[in-house]
């Protein structure tokens, strides 16, 4: 079973004795199991060298950094271990041939909608009043008569509005008021949730990409440009919803955060380290929670669910069957 | 013709003929290079087997495009070994080693074969017949027309899957 390793101390992280080794700054230090990592997330000032690069490309492992106010910062992606030059033609193919390309981008919205949808209407059967559903269904509806990527954007862009603004609904803890999203700087406790929250599922994506033969650089719904990673922000739409946004909900309703773990600084709010650890650990958990997967005749984790979207992408490339995303029914 | 790949007999190796006994969609991907998810335990599983079993002997023989797993001297001839996980996989093991004995019939050796199973304790000998030579030569001819094909051939569940590190990939 793998594991992912997240590192909040300063210190030096290195290769000893054919395993990896962190050394903190007051003189603790750690093996980490090598044979059972999956990927590191890097929060604190780290010193690594490029012995311990080169051993981690080797066992396949992913670092992830972010920065001091935890917004992602980038990847160290190993050398590409599963190439596959017939997959990589024909993720091209979907993104050139615009109508190929409208249709993923189409169904990765359909997929975020769905989704937000199903995490509404579990909150009305609850018995709070969330009228914006009928209008977050009517804009549904319309997104299949929209002909550019932008106005299939635009459509999730005021999705996204209604439902932020239903927040402040859902979440009981009056300490947590939404006013609107804001992100470069997050204005409130909530949109600094949501944006460490999406930071972190951002990186666990990539990571299954890795995994798979498919190329991050190349996404359908947020455009190429070239330098970064855009197909995990495509597949981060669908599971935005069913992933972060319900562990926002379950941490603040169970009220296990507080002002006492925020800050503010440069005029925004941030997530201090204690937040930042109690939100892992519940998006850990919810990435561990299993749900049974019909077609395959299993259970399945949320960590898996991600997998298994980019193999039905794979499959829809390839021209085997066609690409549904998946809808939470749960 | 998808025309993105260029196929000729020498593509043909000893896990395309597996995979052809087993799973004819597991071919088409393993001729793609798309290769199956690393981290399935029944794969690791296999990997470990391969390492840990005949310490003694030499092990990994690349001949051409095919892949020995084990070459010993027998007392007349050379005796190549293939090793399986469990007898389930006998067959298609029979079938790799006596593509290889084809193969290597052409190129003027003689050898003979053996299935080894080292936790059934079980080592099956597999000599060249005429029939299965003739099994061969369709099987190839048919490899060949599966990979040209522009799509994989359709989903069936067969008993394989259970086990199979396509399995998520085919069932998402």
């Amino acid at each position: 079973m793998s594991e992912n390793i997240y590192i909040f101390s300063n210190g030096e992280l290195k290769r000893k004795q054919n395993t990896i080794y962190f050394e903190v700054k007051d003189g603790n230090h750690k093996y980490l199991p090598v044979e059972n990592i999956r990927e590191i997330h890097l929060f604190g000032e780290v010193i690594l060298n490029k012995d311990a690069l080169e051993f981690l490309s080797q066992k396949e492992i992913i670092l992830h950094f972010y920065n001091y106010y935890g917004y992602y910062v980038g990847s160290f992606y190993p050398r590409e271990h599963y190439n596959s030059g017939y997959i990589l033609l024909k993720q091209v193919e979907h993104y050139l041939d615009f109508e190929k390309r409208r249709y993923l981008a189409l169904k990765f919205v359909e997929g975020a909608i769905s989704n937000i949808i199903t995490v509404l209407s579990y909150y009305r059967r609850k018995g709070i009043n969330l009228e914006s559903l009928d209008k977050i269904n009517a804009l549904y509806q319309n997104l299949f008569y929209q002909n550019t990527i932008e106005e299939i954007m635009a459509i999730e862009g005021k999705v996204r509005e209604i439902y932020y603004s239903e927040f402040n609904k859902i979440i009981e803890n009056k300490e947590f008021i939404m006013d609107k999203r804001s992100k470069k700087p997050p204005e409130n406790q909530i949109n600094a949730l949501i944006s460490f929250g999406n930071s972190l599922l951002y990186s666990y994506i990539l990571s299954e990409i890795y995994k798979t033969h498919l190329d991050p650089r190349i996404g359908y719904l947020h455009a190429t440009n070239f330098r970064r990673f855009t197909l995990n922000l495509d597949i981060a739409e669908i599971f935005k919803p069913i992933i972060v946004d319900r562990v926002i909900f379950y941490i603040t309703n169970k009220n296990m955060l507080s002002s006492r773990d925020f800050e503010e600084k440069l005029n925004g709010i941030y997530l201090k380290e204690s937040g930042r650890k109690i939100f892992i650990s519940k998006i850990e958990e919810k990435l561990r929670t299993t749900v049974f997967y019909k077609k395959l005749g299993k259970n399945v984790s949320y960590r898996r669910l991600i997998r298994m979207e980019l193999y039905k992408l794979e499959k829809h490339l390839i021209g085997d069957e066609k690409y549904y995303p998946l809808i939470s029914e749960w | 013709m998808c025309g993105l790949l260029n196929i000729n007999m020498a593509y043909v190796n000893g896990t395309l003929i597996a995979s052809y006994f087993i799973c004819k969609r597991e071919l088409w991907f393993m001729a793609h290079e798309l290769t199956p998810d690393q981290d399935n335990s029944f794969l690791e599983l296999g990997r470990f087997i391969e390492e840990d079993y005949y310490k003694r002997e030499e092990k990994g023989f690349i001949v051409g495009e095919m892949k020995i797993d084990i070459v010993k001297q027998g007392d007349e001839n050379v005796i190549i070994g293939e090793i399986k996980k469990s007898s389930r996989s006998e067959l298609t093991g029979i079938m790799q080693l006596s593509y290889y004995l084809m193969r290597l019939k052409e190129i003027g050796i003689i050898a003979k074969g053996e299935v080894l199973i080292p936790k059934e304790r079980k080592k099956i000998p597999v000599e060249l017949t005429k029939e299965i030579e003739e099994k061969l030569r369709k099987a190839i001819e048919e490899i060949q027309m599966i990979i040209m094909e522009p799509f994989p051939p359709k989903l069936e569940k067969i008993p394989y899957c259970t086990h199979c590190a396509y399995r998520e990939f085919c069932w998402s």
